[in-house]
């Protein structure tokens, strides 16, 4: 038996605040998959299995968050089960949803999570518990510590100017005017980054995402059931993740399988995405990524290991607009995670944009001719990612069930 | 499914682990399960972990874990529900067809975590934690229930209780216990009631890991002798609301029973020969095993189930593992003579909130 393919047929997202204080967190989850369900034209009982995109629970105060969600998100009866590998959680949740599909165990699958980082008065003391309690802890570690680490030796290695960092911030929060859903959006400018107040070298305030509250779901489906809801979904042609240690000092120097400034893990993670995906040249074949970058250092290791150029060329394109809407792929059209991060489902919120380009369902953040949309998430200290695929065509020589 | 077991391994019983880190015992037992295939850490392409941070005290607890399980340079995945549902979304990840050879991995430390603080902080915030529910509450709740609607006696329970720790003793995976009297249990501290101590399994620590193939790995590997192949699996969740028709009409239980075994084209459970469940006291195992409703062919629980070990979160794959062992011929002393077919049980959240099935057949 050949597997299925899987594509998008609806997504939703609530929008995203510092605070939700209107909602219980159970609602916000519920009102993301009535998006998603109407934006499919499907109902509850349409859906087969849920998946459900959730990281440390620590940030909203409820273990079971997921299971008290079970009413709210017409889940009763069925399959459910909560992904969360940090923040890759809502990518690792899309590629959990597509394994239910693609191994012929379910038809419909509806992804879901919600997150209230701000629940916590502070996030980053939370995060410093991620860390190993004998060694890491008392260096005061954090993810904003954490990858400034990495940034000064991604700056160190290709002369990168804090500048160049500046100019993707300024990109991002452009973009998100167009996003209703965003967080963060606005005209600034570099000197306004630059004058942000100093939080951990290199990193300004702007140079950070903030802690967003709110809730995201995608409804995923086989081939056959897709035509009959949408004209044009969006095919999960491709599907990958890697994860490294967490010692961040095992991934640099001689000795290192991979280098903790180059984020090379996704190379690994988009060589496989693209043999699955049929992508030979990224940068003339996709036209649209997603990426995860929660800081403004994010970009130029990832779209180097993505294959979009080669090292220490990414900031040099950044410059020259190669990223901007209209440049030769659009990076975070929807402002990506510089301006919207609600931790469990960021993830999640990266492929439902990346799946609305293919979808032509963008309005003012659409890019035109989207064939290829590409999504990551990375998690834990920057040790988890993934990769994901989306298509306007499905994955060839798989047979429709 | 197209998918096979062709190695696993488990932590050896122990109802506290004091001279090993969690890390070093979960790459202990990932280690162990590579080496019952016969397959190295370079091969595998992919790991799927069952872990819960609250348990293991780090809000991403795989971050310290996913290495040690196998996962370091791997395509990883962790579910956060139970054991048994990481070796179902394990067995998705290469029905799926792209992944070929992994590990399954899940493991509880919990005798340095405050479980019951966990388990209260389960709760949401608005009704159920200022009342102050916790697992104690939550299964005396289900007891109240199941002894009122499925007519369960205390008597009856602590008997049950006796069986499994009888059948316990006979397996070598076992934590040693000393054989409880019927007055022992009947006299032991009230939990929640009618919920005693006495009635409770154990809460242990463990470990186990499984290494899965796709069909196209085993058939091309024709050196490597699969356990057991997973015929099927099915799993649903109950509402959240803790109220007498979800406690005692164990509804959940029975579509994924009666789901399972339509999917591997069975007719009633009676097809199988052994049943490992997961029960958190004896009041849980008395109302599944009514809801089985398995003839005298069938063997339920021969391991002694929760009261042979009891990792609490990876339960449900250590019954998995049970189950393949018994299809393998592996058990050992409680060894059901002939056994092809077994049926693994895990479930998850308060009350049996959610349950879930793994069929395996032998493979050979």
């Amino acid at each position: 038996m050949k597997r299925p393919n899987v594509a998008v047929v609806g997504v939703g997202q609530t929008d995203f605040r510092s605070r939700r204080d209107d909602k219980t967190y159970p609602e916000l989850a519920q009102d993301a998959v009535l998006l998603a369900l109407k934006d499919a034209g499907m109902l509850p009982e349409q859906i087969d299995a849920i998946v459900f995109s959730m990281a440390p629970t620590e940030f909203m105060g409820v273990h079971d968050c997921e299971k008290w969600s079970v009413d709210y998100t017409w889940a009763r009866g069925k399959p459910f089960m909560r992904v969360h590998t940090g923040g890759a959680t809502g990518g690792s949740a899309v590629q959990a949803a597509y394994a239910h599909i693609a191994s012929g165990q379910y038809r419909t699958v509806l992804v879901v999570g919600a997150d209230r980082i701000t629940e916590t008065p502070d996030a980053q003391q939370i995060l410093n518990l991620i860390w190993d309690p004998f060694y890491e802890q008392d260096f005061a570690l954090n993810t904003v510590t954490m990858t400034a680490l990495a940034a000064q030796r991604y700056m160190y290695k290709y002369k990168t100017t804090e500048e160049q960092f500046a100019r993707v911030v300024v990109r991002a929060r452009r973009n998100a005017l167009n996003n209703p859903s965003a967080h963060l959006k606005g005209k600034i400018e570099v000197s306004d980054v630059m004058a942000s107040p100093r939080i951990s070298w290199p990193y300004k305030l702007f140079d950070i995402c903030p802690r967003s509250a709110g809730a995201a779901a995608m409804v995923l489906t086989t081939q056959d059931v897709a035509k009959d809801y949408c004209a044009r979904p969006a095919f999960l042609t491709g599907a990958s993740g890697v994860s490294n240690t967490v010692f961040m000092g095992d991934r640099m120097g001689s000795s290192a399988d991979m280098d903790i400034a180059d984020q090379a893990e996704l190379v690994k993670a988009a060589n496989e995405c693209y043999r699955q995906a049929g992508i030979t040249n990224p940068m003339s074949q996709i036209q649209v990524t997603e990426i995860y970058d929660p800081f403004s250092s994010f970009q130029f290791p990832q779209l180097e290991s993505l294959g979009f150029c080669d090292r220490g060329h990414a900031q040099d394109l950044s410059d020259e607009g190669a990223f901007d809407m209209g440049g030769a792929v659009a990076v975070n059209p929807s402002g990506g995670t510089l301006c919207t991060n609600p931790i469990g489902v960021t993830g999640l919120v990266r492929a439902a944009e990346a799946a609305r380009q293919v979808m032509g369902r963008s309005e003012k953040m659409q890019v035109k001719n989207v064939h290829n949309a590409l999504a990551t998430a990375i998690g834990g200290s920057t040790q988890f990612f993934t990769v994901t695929m989306f298509s306007d065509e499905p994955r060839g020589g798989a047979t429709i069930l | 499914m197209d998918v096979f077991v062709i190695g696993l391994a488990m932590q050896p019983a122990s109802d506290a682990i004091r001279n090993e880190r969690l890390e070093e015992f979960v790459q202990r037992t990932s280690r162990s399960a590579l080496d019952d295939a016969g397959v190295s850490r370079e091969e595998i392409d992919h790991v799927t972990l069952a872990a819960c941070d609250e348990l293991d005290g780090r809000s991403i607890t795989s971050m310290l874990l996913a290495a040690p399980a196998g996962a370091y340079l791997k395509d990883e995945m962790r579910v956060t529900d139970s054991g048994l549902a990481g070796l179902q979304l394990g067995c998705m990840r290469i029905a799926a067809g792209d992944l070929h050879l992994g590990i399954v991995a899940s493991w509880n430390q919990s005798s340095i975590a405050p479980v019951e603080d966990i388990a209260r902080m389960r709760a949401e915030p608005f009704y159920l934690r200022p009342v102050g529910l916790n697992l104690g509450i939550a299964d005396g709740l289900f007891a109240n229930a199941v002894a009122h609607d499925l007519a369960l006696t205390e008597h009856a329970v602590g008997q049950r209780v006796i069986q499994r720790l009888q059948s316990a003793a006979s397996n070598p995976r076992a934590v040693r216990r000393k054989p409880q009297s019927i007055r022992e249990i009947n006299h032991s501290e009230m939990v929640a009631f009618p919920l005693r101590e006495g009635h409770r399994a154990p809460i242990t620590d463990g470990a186990v890991s499984m290494v899965l193939a796709s069909g196209e790995w085993v058939r091309s590997h024709p050196d490597v002798k699969p356990l057991a192949r997973i015929a099927a699996s099915s799993s649903a969740i109950d509402s959240y609301r803790l109220d007498r028709q979800r406690l005692s009409g164990l509804h959940i239980f029975q579509q994924c029973l009666k789901d399972v075994l339509a999917r591997a084209g069975l007719e009633s459970v009676n097809d199988v020969d052994v049943v490992e469940l997961e029960a958190q006291s004896g009041w849980y195992d008395l109302a599944l095993t009514q809801i089985l409703n398995a003839g005298e062919d069938v063997a339920v629980s021969p391991s002694g189930g929760t009261w042979a070990q009891n990792p609490f979160f990876c339960t449900g794959l250590v019954n998995a593992a049970e189950a393949v062992l018994q299809v393998a011929g592996r058990s050992g002393a409680h060894q059901i003579d002939g056994a092809r077919r077994a049926l693994a049980h895990g479930v998850a959240g308060y009350a049996q909130q959610a349950h879930g099935f793994v069929l395996f057949e032998g493979a050979l």
